[in-house]
């Protein structure tokens, strides 16, 4: 079969930062007997390496390329991630976990938070937290993989990565490169568009050289450079719901002490610090609306926030909230930030190109020609995630009683998009939170992110009623018992890293 | 106000029907405090939900939710089971074809069984679908066995329904009402509440019942319901059956696979026939039926059910289903006296979800026939789909893709049974599938296929089966 015979797409990705080369490894390994792939990067051009965390859905995209977790999280100095530590979200002095797994089990088919909401009224004082494995995993700095049997209550929670960002993009490209993937090193200069399809055709490079192409990754970034400046293809600004438009970041040296297997989250005055420990370093950087503070200022308040010494200089990023209104325009599929970005409070940017490299893949024009219906199939998935996601980061920003700053003030009392509205709504009056199964954050998250925010419902499922209150309260005492006791067996999670790793070794 | 405060203190279930008694004693069983009375109606022989003997797998969900054990059932005659059907003369070649609940095909490689068949269709290399599911085979066969739960064995996870007779279905929902509050006469007058709720409803006999929520399971004429919300969205341009005639159950050989015949103006199953007035070629008669749904099944403090809330083909026996599965969510999002119309709007949207889905499941019966070969088929077969029909069309018979909508009743397997059967064919295979050896992957599902066939004349005849289990 030739490299371009009929059926086989040529596939052109502009970009080598995560999002390239994710896209680059799923198609090759997923898709190689219907297109070949070619990827144009620029060592000039830097890569914005956003998400040095991560969701659990990675764990499937890397199952899916077949590769070993224990050889990537080393290759990466990657720790497992249980959630994220929000402090001082809702108020000053508060902290949550929002946990990757559930809290409690599901009693006569009514979720376990009525049953608590319940017995919070009559006057019992416990965190909703004691009865999340996940939560309780990540205050104990302990880590074991979940169960695979459903029944056990070590099934009830998940993991993710932190890992080094600059490091698995090149782990991809070895991977990807093994595999067929021809890489181009080279500037982009210019951009050849068909006169009646307005396709783009070929991309001309800075020696001259002419790629020619039948579908076009753009995976550049917030240039667009394919998708944007050549296709023109509208952005949708959401800043006025979601500010913060600049971070500083700057690692620093592992302190002594457990490595924590979370990532925290601790707002500041204008915007909010994450804190993401590594194998060998940690990860700082302070999301900041420039609205709110200077670049100087925040540079200042990072550096002076940070626990260990410093390993570098802040290095400042610039970016908006938003997306594209069509992610797929004409031949040209954008993933990464040159189809939008959304800070990275809740670590989705790698999870949002994951997604969009799944339904690429599912809709591949196989044939040679793209429908519109494809087109639009693509772009509705894209969206909804965008939405879903977007209303769930504006909720940490606005279910506050921060009125400290001109920032605080800014986001809780400016108006939310109606689905928010709604949803917050909705769970006020009785602790329901509405459905929807496939995409991203699903019941748990919204309930850790609420109660954690400090939204108490009015009421809660009457049929969490039905039990007795003189069994209700041994009950849920034996539930904490049951986590905490499964807990005190798990390793620690530095001691559960470093025994892989050196397993790893031994065998090389 | 706090939990208790707004809490629901008294329910009136409007229908002694089948679904009427399901809900009653459903939300008698989860709200123990609560009065959950039943107001017994005379019935209305068009709320078919009452009368049709059918159900899909989520009725063993419902029963463990009443506490109601399939044995007894069984013991009682009250039900026996159902592995799904068989379709005849529903395509173009009259070929028949069996949708069952169990997952067709084994995965190959990196590729999902789907596109590995579909390559091997184009090829022409595979057999009809369902001779890549084991129920199917048992199905028919006429064979029934309990799944084994063993993962490694191909009779280890299909689900099963149950076909019950409904008279005695009945009686046993009656017996375990037995305790709950009745009254009985028909409703004269309905006092409403200042914000255009129920208040009250006044009997014949000068009784007046007051509730905090009234549930109408009075059938399609929807007494209670309509009285505050007249809406209705008709279906008869999708599920063109507007007449269904009940016979008796003919009382023949116990067959753990029900059949659809498709017929010159709609279709038959074993114990009665549906079909559109428009086109009647037949006896006429029946019931006269709307299909469609109310666009909103619970207003204020009335929720709808059943035919009450939606009047659908019996095709796949989905009334009953959807009327369990109405009662399951509105205990799920069941809200205070108040009714807050947030809680209200989530029930309203996730059911419109579910039964617009249910009804594009069916609807795709009329509409890829493929028969043109009377005048009722010709019709269908040029009228145009609902929106989320057409989606998974454009998709399927492009691509062989099937793009996912929240709340399906049938999962992917089901689709593709149906879809497969009735001959709708994708143009193209999947992507993914190309990359499939198909040298090793055709002798593979020939040996699944021949291993599958050889399932049944291991068990005994249902009859048996069914006699050991009532001995």
């Amino acid at each position: 079969m030739s490299e371009s015979g009929p059926g086989r797409q040529r596939v052109v990705i502009v970009g080598g930062g995560t999002a390239g080369w994710m896209t680059a490894a799923a198609l090759i390994r997923k898709l190689p007997h219907a297109c070949s792939v070619r990827l144009i990067e620029s060592a000039e051009i830097g890569i914005v390496g956003v998400g040095e965390a991560t969701l659990p859905h990675l764990r499937t995209f890397v199952e899916m390329l077949g590769i070993d977790e224990a050889d990537f999280m080393r290759a990466t100095h990657a720790t497992f991630k249980l959630g994220i530590e929000f402090h001082d979200f809702g108020r000053i002095g508060d902290r949550y976990l929002h946990p990757f797994g559930s809290f409690g089990t599901d009693l006569k088919g009514v979720h376990f938070h009525h049953y608590w909401l319940r017995m919070r009224a009559e006057g019992r004082i416990d965190d909703l937290s004691a009865y999340s494995i996940a939560n309780v995993m990540a205050a104990a700095c302990r880590f074991a993989p979940p169960s695979a049997d459903s029944d056990s209550m070590l099934s009830t929670y998940s993991y993710a990565y932190q890992f080094d960002a600059t490091l698995f993009a090149p782990y991809l490209r070895d991977y990807a490169v093994a595999r067929g993937v021809e890489r181009t090193e080279g500037k982009v200069v210019d951009v050849a568009i068909h006169a009646q399809s307005g396709d783009v055709t070929a991309l001309t490079m800075e020696n001259g050289e002419r790629i020619e192409g039948d579908l076009f990754v753009d995976c550049s970034g917030f240039r667009g450079l394919l998708i944007g400046q050549a296709l023109g293809s509208q952005w949708e600004d959401w800043s006025h719901w979601l500010p913060c438009d600049r971070a500083v970041a700057m690692p620093t040296v592992s302190p002594e002490g457990p490595i924590e297997p979370f990532t925290r989250a601790t707002a500041m005055s204008a915007g909010w610090r994450w804190r993401i420990p590594l194998q060998h370093r940690v990860g700082n950087g302070y999301v900041y609306s420039s609205s709110h503070i200077s670049d100087e200022a925040a540079a200042d308040a990072l550096v002076a926030a940070v626990e260990g010494k410093a390993m570098a200089e802040p290095r400042l990023l610039r970016f908006r909230a938003g997306r594209r209104k069509r992610s797929w325009d004409r031949n040209v599929v954008s993933i990464g930030l040159a189809s939008g970005f959304l800070e990275p409070l809740e670590s989705t940017s790698i999870y949002l190109a994951q997604g969009a490299i799944t339904q690429m893949i599912e809709l591949f024009p196989a044939g040679g020609r793209i429908e519109d219906a494809d087109r639009d199939e693509f772009n509705r998935m894209v969206d909804l995630e965008y939405d879903r996601i977007r209303d769930f980061l504006i909720l940490h920003y606005h279910a506050t009683t921060r009125d400290d700053s001109s920032f605080w003030n800014h986001v809780r009392t400016m108006t939310v998009p109606d689905s928010l509205e709604e949803k917050m709504e909705l769970f006020r009056v009785a602790g329901r939170i509405s459905k929807y199964t496939q995409g991203l954050f699903l019941e748990p998250s919204w309930l850790a992110v609420y109660i954690g925010q400090g939204i108490v419902p009015e009421g809660w499922d009457q049929r969490a009623g039905a039990l007795d209150s003189a069994q209700l309260g041994p009950a849920l005492d034996r539930l904490r018992a049951n986590v905490a006791e499964a807990v005190r067996e798990m390793p620690d999670h530095e001691a559960f890293i470093r025994r892989r790793n050196a397993q790893i070794e031994a065998a090389a | 106000m706090t939990g208790e405060a707004r809490a629901i203190r008294s329910v009136c279930v409007a229908g002694a029907g089948i679904v009427g008694l399901s809900a009653a004693l459903a939300f008698a069983r989860a709200l123990p405090g609560v009065r959950v009375s039943i107001l017994e109606m005379p019935a209305d022989p068009a709320a078919l939900t009452d009368r049709l003997p059918g159900s899909l797998p989520t009725i063993h969900l419902f029963h463990a939710a009443i506490g109601l054990d399939e044995l007894e059932l069984v013991r009682a005659g009250a039900a026996t089971h159902l592995l799904g059907t068989r379709f005849e003369n529903w395509s173009a070649d009259g070929a028949p074809w069996y949708h069952v609940f169990d997952r067709y095909g084994m995965p190959a490689g990196d590729a999902d069984f789907h596109p590995v068949s579909q390559r091997a269709r184009l090829a022409e290399r595979a057999l009809r679908f369902h001779r890549y599911a084991a129920a199917a085979t048992l199905a028919e066969a006429g064979k029934f066995v309990h799944p084994s739960g063993d993962p490694a064995s191909p009779l280890g996870s299909f689900l099963y329904a149950l076909r019950l007779e409904p008279d005695r279905y009945r009686e046993r929902l009656e017996a375990a009402a037995s305790a709950l509050p009745r009254e009985r006469g028909a409703i004269t007058d309905i006092e409403r509440r200042a914000d255009g709720g129920i208040g009250a409803l006044l009997l014949e006999d000068g009784l007046r019942i007051e509730a905090d929520l009234f549930i109408d399971c009075a059938g399609p004429a929807a007494p209670l319901l309509s009285a505050v919300d007249p809406g209705f969205e008709q279906w008869d341009e999708w599920l063109p059956c507007d007449r269904v005639v009940l016979d008796r159950d003919a009382g023949e050989d116990p067959n753990p696979c029900d059949l659809a015949v498709a017929s010159d103006d709609g279709w038959r199953w074993r114990s009665g026939r549906a079909y559109c007035s428009a086109f009647a070629t037949g006896d006429g008669g029946g019931e006269i039926i709307r299909p469609g749904r109310r666009p909103e099944p619970w207003v204020r403090n009335v929720l709808a059910l059943g035919d009450a809330a939606v009047a659908i083909d019996p095709l796949h026996s989905t009334s009953l289903h959807l009327a369990q599965s109405a009662i399951l969510r509105a205990l799920e999002l069941l809200p205070g006296r108040d009714c807050h119309p947030l809680e209200l709007r989530e029930y309203n949207r996730r059911t419109e979800q579910e039964t617009c889905r249910v009804r594009d499941f069916l609807a795709l019966h009329y509409l890829r026939s493929g028969r043109r070969d009377t005048p009722f088929w010709a019709a269908m077969a040029e009228r145009s789909a609902p929106a989320g029909l057409s989606r998974t069309l454009e998709q399927f018979e492009r691509r062989g893709r099937l793009p996912f909508f929240e709340e399906e009743s049938f999962d992917r397997q089901s689709w593709l049974a149906v879809l497969l059967g009735l001959g709708v064919m994708p143009r193209e295979a999947e992507p993914v599938a190309a990359g499939v050896d198909l040298e090793q992957a055709a002798p593979a599902m020939d040996r699944l296929a021949a291993r599958l066939a050889a399932l049944p004349e291991r068990f005994p005849p249902y009859r048996e089966v069914l006699a050991k289990m009532r001995a």
